[in-house]
């Protein structure tokens, strides 16, 4: 019997910005259903491996596999594969919620049937019935997330990439958002969270990674019971590595 | 698949701007002013010309000055509201200012990678949703001769020779806009620099013309030379290439300047 493939692989990816490492000899896998949570303090690299991940920034070196296949020679497997919400959910401001879910489903490969459907669901699901002919530009910060999760989710991705993506959400949102997560980690969706609200780690993930200075200094599993140990482990590195400079 | 994608989103989004409707509505309506003075100074001569063994036709008076007249050496008509082609220098950059600057302002540009799709998919699905948009607008200047050829002897082949030149003008300045958006920060600066360039590229012979230089490499360098034999009914294969090799290379500048774009950050 043969070892399932790792939705999301990462060997040895590193990224300079501004002339120095922004992300640093990174090194991680992720199967599918795991929740993994990306921790780390202001410029510690999240954003920059979220994207990287995502296909919206190249590493200078390593490579990222998704599904067992480098995804950079084979843009297709983003298109299908991948979702992705950045911190501010990037919308075109003069189409309608609507068009947007149709503009992404195209764009991913959904047409006819299959994207009415898909369209309708997310609307359901992310409860955008009345927003539905609403411009983008008139939607509030809270909308805005709900609608860049909603195109992220549409075609069913096997990754999910999110990155701080309860900024500007109620908590009632927030706890939404989290059922969101949930659901479809049980589909089997490989989800990496990246925000630096530690709460929101053990509520959501079943794994922690921490980042700092661009390298990956911890990465194991996290409980809803871990608050205070997730807090003590990442207050070290936080401190170490701010005596280290 | 991709690009028409790319192509038919970007068309919506076009369609939903009110920018490309206003422009739209106001160079038509001034395309059709265009058109009534022509007609009028047709009539008012149509008799003197036709006593002439070469007196210029509806096609010479009225079917091509509709489309250029100010750029090209076409004829001696009075100094008239602008044709399509000079309209074009300062519609296109208006028009193409903020297909990929405001990708960058919204955000929205890296989200084009991370679905996916290549630089060159992106280049060309919005360059060809641009291109339907201008030839829309040349068929509904066309319309207007067209639309009395029933009771004038027209000169199709050379109308038709005309707006071949004209598309492929218009394809040039989409292109070059286009290049201009992929490397500016602000749709501004974009509509800025493809206007100049644009200019540049049609009056870059002039020196030369006063000179009594009428066939030098600058000549040879300059859009009007080649849509001015376009526009006379005269269709080379050379004119054509250069209006493709224009377009190509400003696409692919644009492509290229995508892609770095995506690998810097």
């Amino acid at each position: 019997m043969t070892a399932p493939t790792a939705v999301l692989q990462l060997d040895h990816i590193t990224r300079h910005r501004a002339g120095r490492p922004a992300v640093a000899d990174l090194s991680l896998t992720l199967d599918a259903g795991q929740v993994l949570g990306l921790l780390g303090v202001n410029g510690a690299g999240k954003s920059t491996t979220l994207a990287m991940i995502a296909g919206a920034l190249i590493p200078d070196s390593g490579a990222i596999k998704l599904n067992g296949k480098d995804f950079l020679e084979h843009p297709e497997l983003a298109r299908r594969g991948l979702g992705w919400l950045p911190e501010r959910a990037p919308l075109w401001p003069e189409l309608t919620v609507l068009e947007h879910l149709d503009a992404h489903g195209r764009l991913r490969g959904l047409s006819g049937a299959a994207l009415a459907k898909a369209r309708q669901h997310m609307v359901e699901r992310l409860e955008l019935g009345a927003l539905s002919r609403r411009l983008a530009g008139v939607l509030s910060q809270g909308q805005r997330q709900r609608l860049g999760l909603a195109c992220a989710l549409l075609h069913e991705p096997s990754l999910l990439v999110l990155d701080e993506p309860a900024n500007a959400l109620d908590p009632v949102q927030v706890a939404a958002l989290r059922g969101v997560i949930r659901e479809q980690a049980a589909k089997g969706t490989a989800i990496i969270l990246s925000t630096h609200l530690l709460a929101e780690v053990t509520a959501a993930c079943d794994r922690v990674a921490i980042l700092h200075e661009g390298q990956l200094r911890y990465d194991g599993p996290i409980t809803n019971d871990d608050h205070k140990m997730l807090e003590q482990t990442f207050f070290d590195i936080a401190m170490r590595g701010a005596q280290a400079a | 698949m991709s690009v028409l994608a790319v192509t038919r989103l970007e068309l919506r989004r076009l369609f939903v701007r009110p920018l490309a409707w206003v422009l739209a509505a106001l160079t038509v309506a001034q395309l059709a002013g265009r058109f009534m003075l022509l007609v009028q100074i047709f009539t008012t001569h149509q008799i003197q010309w036709a006593a002439q063994p070469a007196g210029p036709g509806y096609t010479d008076i009225v079917g091509v000055p509709m489309l250029s007249s100010i750029l090209t050496s076409g004829g001696a008509l009075p100094m008239l509201p602008f044709g399509l082609a000079e309209l074009a220098l300062l519609v296109i950059p208006l028009l193409t200012m903020s297909t990929l600057a405001s990708e960058r302002s919204h955000g929205t540009l890296p989200l084009w990678f991370a679905m996916g799709q290549s630089p060159f998919d992106m280049v060309m699905g919005k360059f060809l949703a641009l291109l339907v948009w201008l030839t829309i607008w040349l068929l509904l200047t066309l319309a207007m001769p067209l639309s009395l050829a029933h009771g004038m002897t027209l000169d199709w082949g050379k109308l038709a020779a005309a707006s071949l030149g004209l598309l492929l003008m218009l394809s040039a300045l989409c292109a070059i806009g286009i290049a201009c958006s992929a490397y500016a920060s602000h749709p501004a600066i974009a509509a800025a620099a493809s206007l100049m360039l644009g200019l540049a590229l049609v009056s870059l012979n002039v020196g030369a013309l006063m000179a009594g230089i009428d066939n030098g490499f600058i000549n040879w360098l300059a859009m009007s030379t080649h849509l001015d034999s376009l526009v006379r009914g005269l269709i080379s294969s050379a004119d054509i290439v250069w209006f493709l090799l224009v377009t190509a290379v400003a696409l692919i500048l644009a492509t290229q300047r995508l892609g770095a774009e995506r690998g810097r950050g």
